[in-house]
């Protein structure tokens, strides 16, 4: 089975000048984990995730002690969080992005999922163009059905 | 994507079919199949229907809550060649509902006005507009609008598409459509003059107004204009003169739900596909197709090959 057989055919992205606000708004209405970052002419250029949000807010060091219990001050990470409302999606954007071919096979998704530990793939087309999106749901679910 | 479907009013469109349907009655639904859910609203019913034809579109708009998703998952699993992408927003989407009596040959339809909409959701909704306009051919600006938003936004994103060359076609309420051509003027018209019978604020009575009115508009710039006269009858007007097509074959009133939009995506479709052919030619595959779509109880979109039966039942006539 093919990516095109089971791919979300939702092309909602932003550009790089977007707000990471707008991100945020359009990640957090469609209930989605991160969104394609595009050019005029529909070519993927970016991902921006949660995890690249949450990075940008949150001090590096913050990761390595495993609670937020040892933070001694969370008005620091109120006061990153809110600088990064109005920052363009450039900044915190992953580029260049991960991405997959329509005619890629669902076991070349799954793998590059699991290596690079995300949960949802922008689908192109032979010109990089966005066509939709692959999340491990629809992949969970075609395996499920035998079709991997 | 060659065709971009704009729908800002979307509504989960729920057709009952009862026999015998009377007002202050208890109804048991029959089956299953008599009770239909589907995504509606113009832009997306004529997304559907290109769909059927074989074009691939990318319908967007504004959808909110609950409904709204039901109605994206159900759009997301319609085509392959449809593509999707609304702005999210809080309020729910509205649910139009229509109940068609095959018995007495009516159809009853409840349409709700749908969630009020901020600006913030309309200048996202344009940032993605202006990005999908690079791709596409053509725009269908169709259907109603939601609360806190007026025509200009049907003139606005007109502009927008014609200033990148693309085709333009209107299917809206006279209220809409004076407003929309203050800003731009589309390629091709399709005034939905239901329940007001008015174009530019005008009435339409006699045969002659609907005439009237469609030449003025082809006269303000429009290249084709297609206004419905007494349901089965269109008064077809392009810069060679004004033509009325019917046909002689029953039309059971029950069953146009839909027709208009297959009647719009037809259209786009002649256009996309021969680009020589003349205006009157696509109005003509257009009725046809929604005389086709007339066929059908429920509002499923008809296929090439019925469209072309159809056309073989069109009679045309030079009014002026």
């Amino acid at each position: 089975m093919r990516v095109y057989d089971v791919m979300v055919r939702d092309v909602t992205a932003v550009t790089q000048e977007d707000s990471v606000e707008n991100v945020v708004r359009i990640m957090a209405t469609q209930f989605l984990s991160g969104v394609p970052v595009v050019t005029e002419d529909m070519r993927v250029i970016g991902f921006v995730s949660e995890s690249d949000i949450i990075r940008a807010a949150i001090p590096g060091y913050f990761s390595l002690l495993q609670s937020t219990t040892f933070i001694p001050d969370m008005s620091q990470f109120l006061k990153m969080a809110a600088k990064l409302r109005d920052k363009p999606v450039r900044e915190i954007m992953t580029h260049p992005p991960l991405v997959v071919n329509e005619n890629a096979s669902l076991a070349h998704v799954a793998d590059l999922m699991i290596k690079h530990n995300v949960k949802i793939l922008p689908v192109v087309d032979e010109h990089g163009r966005l066509l939709g999106v692959i999340t491990r749901t629809n992949i969970v679910r075609a395996a499920m059905e035998g079709y991997l | 994507m060659k065709v971009i479907t704009v729908t800002l009013n979307p509504a989960l469109d729920r057709e009952f079919i009862i026999e015998g349907f009377a007002v202050n009655a208890y109804h048991r639904i029959k089956t299953q199949d008599h009770m239909v859910m589907n995504p509606g609203g113009k832009g997306i019913n004529v997304s559907m229907a290109l769909a059927k034809l074989g074009v691939s579109s990318i319908a967007i708009g504004i959808i909110g809550g609950y409904t709204g998703r039901v109605l994206l998952t159900e759009l997301n699993k319609t085509s392959p060649l449809i593509s999707t992408s609304f702005v999210h927003i809080e309020e729910e989407t509205r649910e139009n509902i229509v109940i068609v009596d095959p018995v007495n040959h009516t159809m009853t339809s409840i349409n709700s006005p749908g969630p009020r909409v901020d600006k913030k959701a309309v200048e996202l909704l344009l940032k993605r507009y202006e990005i999908y306009l690079s791709r596409a051919e053509a725009v269908v600006l169709s259907g109603s609008l939601p609360q806190g938003l007026t025509g200009e936004i049907y003139g606005k994103m007109a502009k927008m598409a014609r200033e990148k060359g693309r085709m333009v076609f209107f299917d809206m309420i006279d209220e809409y459509l004076t407003e929309a051509l203050e800003i731009c003027v589309p390629d091709v018209v399709k005034p939905d003059v239901r329940g007001s019978y008015t174009i530019l604020q005008q009435r339409l009575e006699s045969l002659e107004d609907y005439v009237e009115a469609a030449a003025n508009l082809v006269k303000r710039g429009c290249k084709l204009v297609v206004v419905s006269y007494e349901i089965k009858n269109d008064v077809v007007a392009t810069q060679d003169g004004v033509w009325l097509i019917s046909t002689e074959e029953k039309v059971e009133p029950e069953n146009i739900l839909g027709a208009g939009d297959a009647y719009v995506a037809a259209m786009v479709y002649k256009r996309l596909t021969d680009r020589n052919t003349s205006m009157l030619e696509t109005a003509k595959f257009g009725y046809a197709a929604a005389l086709a779509k007339t066929k059908k109880l429920t509002k499923e979109m008809p296929e090439y090959d019925e469209i072309g039966e159809a056309l073989n039942s069109c009679k045309l006539e030079r009014l002026r």
